[in-house]
């Protein structure tokens, strides 16, 4: 059985629970994603970044009725990290 | 959130949970339901009653009210968007089914209209009806939604037996099945939802 390395860049709790959340909706307030995972803005920040320097995730700053808004989306390259760090999970799940 | 070193079946429950957190976001307040259904259901009972109590025959000049409505959805929709801080597939799905609806509508009207074919109107509406209730249902996995488009179609059906005069009620009856009931239980789980209740 061949085990498959598991994506470091997701392979940690509060990246991974944002890709999670990001996988199942088109797009997320940075406030949703805030809300949901009960990370504090400056941690999430961080990670968010972070998934963004890899071409995971895309951040799209814009202003609504004068506040500024972060919104992020996850990219074709997220979805295929997405699922290829599912199935190597599934390996290790399957022993 | 702190950061830690996960297990693989950690992962996987961490996905799970996020996966359902998203899902479980009751997006559908029920406002546009609610709206259309009563404004139809007022519009069908004036014009029943002006051309069956008082034989007044210009009683339908009442539809033209859904072009204000229309005008007030087109803001309101602007304004939940702007609000919203979440953006779903199923949203955005739903919302295209609604649109489809709205065009095939208008077809439908137009072309009933410019053949003269009055008295199909009505059954072709109905049908129309529940064509978005019923997959809006699906989507939202709302059986009382489901319910009012597939009474829609029965509906539609018996309004085929009577003169025009009486089909609008057969639309009213539609519109409290398929929109306003299911309307007032949609608002209720938005409440409950947003209340975290």
């Amino acid at each position: 059985m061949e085990f498959k390395e598991l994506d470091p860049i997701l392979h940690s709790q509060l990246r991974l629970a944002v890709m999670s959340l990001l996988i199942s909706v088109k797009e997320a307030e940075f406030t949703f994603l805030k809300e949901k995972t009960n990370a504090t803005s400056g941690n999430l920040s961080v990670q968010i970044s972070k998934l963004k320097e890899v071409g995971y995730i895309e951040i799209i700053k814009q202003f609504n009725n004068n506040y500024p808004q972060t919104i992020c989306k996850i990219t074709p390259e997220g979805i295929i990290a997405f699922e290829n760090y599912v199935k190597a999970l599934q390996s290790y799940m399957t022993l | 959130m702190e950061e830690k070193q996960l297990s693989e079946k950690e992962s996987i429950e961490l996905i799970t949970s996020m996966i359902n957190k998203a899902k479980n976001k009751v997006t559908e307040s029920g406002a546009l339901y609610l709206f259309w259904g009563w404004l139809i259901l007022l519009c069908c009972i004036v014009q029943f009653t002006g051309l069956h109590f008082f034989n007044y025959t210009n009683s339908y000049y009442v539809w033209y009210s859904t072009w204000v409505l229309l005008i007030f959805q087109f803001f309101y929709i602007i304004k939940q968007k702007k609000s919203s801080s979440v953006k779903s597939y199923t949203g955005e799905i739903n919302g295209f089914v609604w649109l489809v609806f709205f065009i095939s509508m208008v077809l439908v009207i137009f072309i009933s209209i410019h053949f003269k074919y009055y008295e199909i109107i009505y059954p072709l509406i109905l049908v129309m009806y529940g064509m978005p209730t019923f997959l809006s249902g699906i989507i939202l996995k709302f059986k009382p939604l489901i319910i009012g488009g597939a009474s829609c179609w029965v509906f539609a059906i018996l309004s085929s037996f009577v003169t025009s005069e009486y089909q609008s009620l057969f639309i009213a009856a539609a519109v409290i099945a398929a929109w306003i009931i299911p309307g007032y239980l949609l608002k209720k789980n938005y409440k409950k939802a947003d209340n975290g209740i």
